[in-house]
């Protein structure tokens, strides 16, 4: 039989959520569990109650079920039976010990019944309940192992216990942490503001002419903020894809002698917060900004407002953007196999042909996905509209506005959520389309040892005058932002100082060591924590949802698939407000903890990660895994030892964005943030609010610095793929002055 | 003898097709048994359910007289070498290796002892540090070879392993295989779509058609007395011919081809009009016309390939190919020919 004994781990999981039950509080404590003054109160006091003393000694009848359901499971772990009955007998256990922990979770809260009609029909329960502790967090947990065990024990996911367990894991914390919240803020869009259900309400919001209005097609006003957010996202696809495409080409195809700063140039923008590429270009193109001030004065030309609008926003999701692109498509474009290039050059295909006619084809899956990232995040974005939009309105900050302006509606920013949805799910079913059910496979089992074709001339010529301007311009607007932290005030008084460094970073040594006396020093360890825990959380969870999507079969894939990215598309302000609404009530009682901000980066950003280890991992032959499964490797050992490290490029990628993500992120986090967890994007944000540009730049610059470090570290830590692969041959010049 | 590997009506379905139509056979322990059949014809299916890479819609499969039907690849005792060899890029051809002792939890230095011995079992000493995109076809061959040989497993499977070698290689591959496989007594499950291949390395052939099993026996029973036209066909080289055929007793039929009658060993249900494979090596040229029982003919082709000719003659029968080992007295095309067919080259295919 199998060597995995798994009674012993049923009856391990078993006893976890007994201990949770019996030797820990049930509720969450005031001071933190790690205060350890629920001790003495764990019989006698009904906050800091075990859930057996509940029951017994404080009347929470409604917690009983629970104890006969995990001491079945327990007992389950030592009767016999065949495999599969154990497994039935499991599931259903468990499905009914969940199903009884969130009905009352769900519906016993802080004032008793939740609802009206459960007192009318009930009776008053005679308790309440706060937020969930740690020993009702244990025996969720327990719940969900058990239930893993029972459908691996049933023979689902091909009996693999692993499998089942991860699916469980990736499945339970999207509905946590996604749908759920998602939903409720949508559900809103359906209620009057006072909470009576009135879908009527809903059509009366979206058919208003200030979303679908073409006015601007004929000149005399402005387009709906639906047609302006859907225009801008095409438009950022196909940028970012195109200029993505370019520079993974140079890096990858060709002896270009300064790649490693390319690539350091195409990084800097996802590293930077979202406000400070907006705020470079108005260095640039502002009316106080250098190219204003040049045309004043050497041709006369009064200043415009001309960077405000569309193409400001436009320019800046492509400052943006781009690396995202660059980062899914230098995978693809290192996975393409060389040898099927020189198949093709053999054929009587030229180099142009063959990248038309082979690269570029085999490149579909992944250019699809950078297409999707750019489209999405340019509808999610909200920092850059909300700086250089102007009067171009998007969905974003019409939310944004329906929920902080003097209107307060959650109704109305509900209903464009839930337009922006229905673009997400556009993209999302075009990009299913496009792509089809192609396999693309081209890191086979056999070793390959083909050299990379150089790419056509022509088209190297192209990427390179496309990528090259683009990298300077990029250059210049860094130097922008950098000079403008050292210098008073931008625009007016030039003198070259250290003053904002200072008030934001200063060190004093005290008679106790060090004192740090910055203004930033608070919210930038603060980052660095919370982006740190965050960051292998992401990584982790999207690359095991991109290997179960890809590589196992089961009913509800596509669905799975929808999930993760339904995080993504939905704009940061709206997962902001969801949050807020529903983790500031039991049962999840989180917010004003630095938990909510790590499960709010986490769920937000793990789509590049599902994304990238999609795009990845179906370059990858399966007879790689098939392999491993005959070598005796279980599930979990092929992923960490063959699918895990030929992922590096992905796992990167994942690393990075998660870690960024959670130091630049603005709109989730505006409404999470509390005085103990401030965030540096939320300190910086208040200081450009009132005017301290000098501290918000050097700040800035501070974080990308930090960034950068994260990033060097992370592809130091990771490595490179080694698929024994040569390099690209170096240009005839660099060989021959060699 | 024990069987090795048993299936008992084993049925794969993917959605509405039927890959694998209910099929039976058992693999006796210690010898080499090969699934041979044309492409799609579900070979490659059957050997992917003995791995556990595929369950079985229906049906047991019992490994080691233990049914495995419902064990996942991890868990059967089993280790394959694929078509692609699907060696892990990232590791070095000693950890390719060593992938699977260490995956069954064997420490680091003994399942290196192990990996080296089974490299010098498949000649490749010297190799353990190399990357598997630095070896040649054959090389990686036989370290995929070697990584499924160091878990000694009850079973072992080839999935078309010699498809990606050249044709001097596919042969001392084979023979390597062989002696490999009756030197260390192991249990191996052939695919492959090669007949010379197949008789080659095998104790015994089953011969897949469209999900099902066509025949079932050693490499000589299946070329020598096909039961169906497909296998005929499908084993070696052969002329299908129309001739009379006339049963004699329970095991003898009479076949009538041009002129001459010929006695043979087979069965059919009446007399009349037959299907009748002719053997190419089999059939004797003579140059000069006349014998009596001969069939006279026209070469209309010769070709000269190294250790024989090879001709296609023309006769009252229909075109025969036929293969002669006088290399130092080539016919023309035009020239006038007797061929004599031995019985033991002509199969009785059916009506």
């Amino acid at each position: 039989m199998s060597r995995a004994t798994p009674t012993r781990a049923v009856a391990a999981w078993a006893l976890i959520g007994l201990a949770g039950f019996v030797l820990l509080p049930w509720y969450a404590q005031q001071e933190g569990v790690l205060a350890f003054d629920w001790i003495g109160g764990l019989w006698s006091h009904a906050d800091s109650a075990s859930g057996l003393a509940l029951i017994a000694a404080h009347n929470r009848w409604w917690l009983a079920p629970l104890l006969p359901v995990l001491l079945a499971s327990l007992a389950v772990g030592f009767v016999g039976g065949t495999r599969r009955q154990r497994g039935t007998t499991l599931v259903w256990l468990a499905g009914i010990g969940l199903a009884i922990f969130w009905l009352q979770a769900l519906s016993i809260g802080l004032r008793g019944w939740n609802a009206e009609w459960l007192t009318l029909t009930l009776g008053e329960v005679g308790g309440r309940q706060v937020g969930i502790g740690i020993g009702a967090t244990l025996v969720l947990l327990s719940l969900l192992g058990l239930l893993s065990l029972g459908l691996a024990q049933r023979g689902a996911f091909g009996g693999d216990a692993f499998v089942a367990g991860a699916m469980v894991t990736v499945v339970a914390s999207i509905v946590l942490f996604t749908a759920w919240p998602v939903l409720r803020i949508l559900l809103q869009a359906f209620n009057s503001s006072d909470g009576t259900f009135a879908p009527a309400l809903l059509l009366d919001r979206l058919s208003t002419a200030k979303i679908w209005s073409l006015r601007c097609l004929t000149g005399d006003g402005r387009c709906g903020v639906a047609w302006n957010t859907l225009f801008l996202a095409l438009c950022c696809g196909a940028g970012t894809t195109m200029l993505g495409l370019a520079f993974a080409l140079i890096v990858t195809r060709t002896g270009f002698r300064m790649k490693r700063t390319l690539r350091v140039l195409t990084v800097l923008p996802i590293i930077t917060p979202p406000f400070v590429i907006g705020l470079g270009l108005i260095l640039v193109f502002g009316r106080s900004g250098v190219v204003n001030q040049a045309l004043d004065a050497w041709f006369g030309i009064a200043p415009t407002r001309w960077i405000y609008g569309f193409q400001g926003v436009f320019l800046a999701q492509l400052f943006a953007f781009t690396p995202v692109a660059f980062l899914v498509l230098i995978g693809v474009v290192e996975g393409v196999s060389p040898t099927l290039e020189e198949a093709s050059q053999t054929l009587r295909a030229d180099r142009w042909d063959t990248f038309r006619t082979v690269s570029l084809p085999l490149m579909k899956p992944g250019l699809a996905n950078a297409f999707l990232v750019g489209f999405i995040e340019s509808i999610a974005d909200f920092g850059n509209p909300i700086v250089l939009g102007g009067d171009y309105g998007v969905l974003s900050t019409e939310i944004y506005f329906a929920v902080v302006g003097a209107q307060l509606d959650y109704g109305r920013a509900a209903a464009l959520a839930l337009l922006l949805l229905a673009f997400a799910l556009g993209a999302f079913f075009l990009q299913r389309r496009l792509v089809g059910t192609r396999s693309y496979a081209t890191i086979s089992g056999k070793g390959d040892s083909g050299l990379p074709t150089p790419m056509p001339a022509g088209l190297r010529r192209l990427a390179q005058w496309i990528a090259l301007p683009w990298a300077g311009f990029t250059a210049l607007l860094y130097g922008f932002v950098l000079v403008g932290g050292f210098v008073k005030i931008w625009g007016r008084d030039h003198t070259p100082t250290l003053q904002h460094y200072a008030k934001a970073f200063a060190v004093e040594s005290g008679p106790n060591g060090l004192i740090w006396t910055g203004a930033a020093w608070g919210s930038f360890w603060t980052t660095v924590k919370l982006a740190a825990i965050a960051a292998p959380l992401t990584a982790l969870l999207g690359l095991l949802a991109a290997w179960l999507l890809v590589r196992q079969r089961f009913v509800g894939r596509s669905t799975l698939e929808f999930a993760t990215m339904l995080s993504f598309a939905v704009p940061g302000t709206v997962i902001g407000v969801a949050y807020v609404f529903t983790f500031n009530v039991p049962p999840l009682e989180i917010t004003g903890t630095a938990l909510i901000l790590v499960l709010c980066f986490v769920f937000r950003n793990m789509p590049v990660g599902v994304r990238a280890g999609m795009a990845s991992m179906s370059q990858i032959d399966r007879s790689l895994d098939e392999a491993s499964a005959t070598l005796r490797g279980r599930a979990w050992q092929t992923l960490a030892h063959v699918v895990l490290p030929l992922m590096r490029p992905a796992m990167v990628a994942a690393l990075v964005y998660g870690f960024v993500r959670a130091v630049t992120t603005v709109s989730a986090v505006v409404f999470l943030v509390t005085a103990e967890y401030e965030l540096a994007t939320t300190f910086i944000v208040l200081r450009v609010i009132n005017g301290d540009y000098g501290l918000a730049i050097a700040y800035s610059c501070a974080l990308i610095l930090l960034m950068l470090a994260a990033i060097l570290l992370i592809q130091l830590l990771v490595g490179q793929r080694r698929l024994g692969r040569r390099a690209a041959p170096a240009p005839i010049a660099a060989r021959a002055g060699a | 003898m024990s069987a090795g590997v048993e299936f008992r009506n084993v049925v794969k379905r993917y959605g509405a097709t039927t890959a694998v139509a209910g099929v039976s056979f058992a693999v006796a322990s210690g010898t080499l048994t090969t699934l041979l059949g044309p492409s799609g014809c579900g070979k490659t299916t059957v050997l992917r359910m003995i791995a556990g890479l595929e369950a079985a819609s229906e049906g047991a499969i019992l490994i080691d007289n233990e049914d495995v039907t419902a064990l996942s690849a991890t868990e059967r005792d089993v280790s394959m070498v694929f078509q692609s060899y699907a060696l892990f890029p990232h590791m070095s051809v000693l950890d390719n290796v060593c992938y699977g002792l260490r995956r069954s939890g064997v420490d680091k230095t003994t399942a290196a002892t192990s990996a080296q011995e089974a490299l010098q079992q498949v000649g490749l000493d010297g190799f353990a540090q190399r990357q598997p995109s630095e070896l040649s076809g054959g090389q990686q061959q036989r370290v995929a070879v070697a990584r499924a040989l160091v878990l000694r497993p009850s079973v072992m499977l080839f999935d078309e392993p010699l498809s990606n070698l050249d044709a001097r290689l596919r042969r001392q591959m084979r023979e390597e295989i062989r002696e490999l496989q009756q030197r260390l007594g192991l249990t191996v499950v052939y695919v492959t779509h090669d007949q010379q291949e197949a008789l080659a390395v095998s104790d015994r052939i089953i011969v897949m058609n469209r999900g099902r099993i066509e025949q079932d026996g050693a490499p000589r029973d299946l070329y020598e007395r096909p039961a169906t036209a497909f296998v005929a066909n499908f084993m070696g080289e052969s002329n299908r011919l129309r001739g009379a055929a006339r049963r004699l007793d329970e095991t003898r039929v009479a076949v009538t081809l041009g002129d001459s009658e010929i006695v043979v060993t087979g069965t059919i249900a009446a007399d009349g009009e037959t299907d009748i494979a002719v053997r190419p090596e089999t059939v004797t040229i003579d140059p000069a016309p006349g014998p009596a029982g001969s069939l006279p003919g026209r070469v209309v082709k010769a070709t000269y390939v190294g250790t024989h000719m090879e001709y296609t003659v023309e006769t009252a029968a229909g075109a025969l190919f036929a293969i002669c080992p006088r290399v130092d007295r080539p016919l023309a095309a035009g020239h006038a020919v007797a061929l004599s067919l031995a019985p033991r080259g002509i199969l009785v295919v059916g009506g």
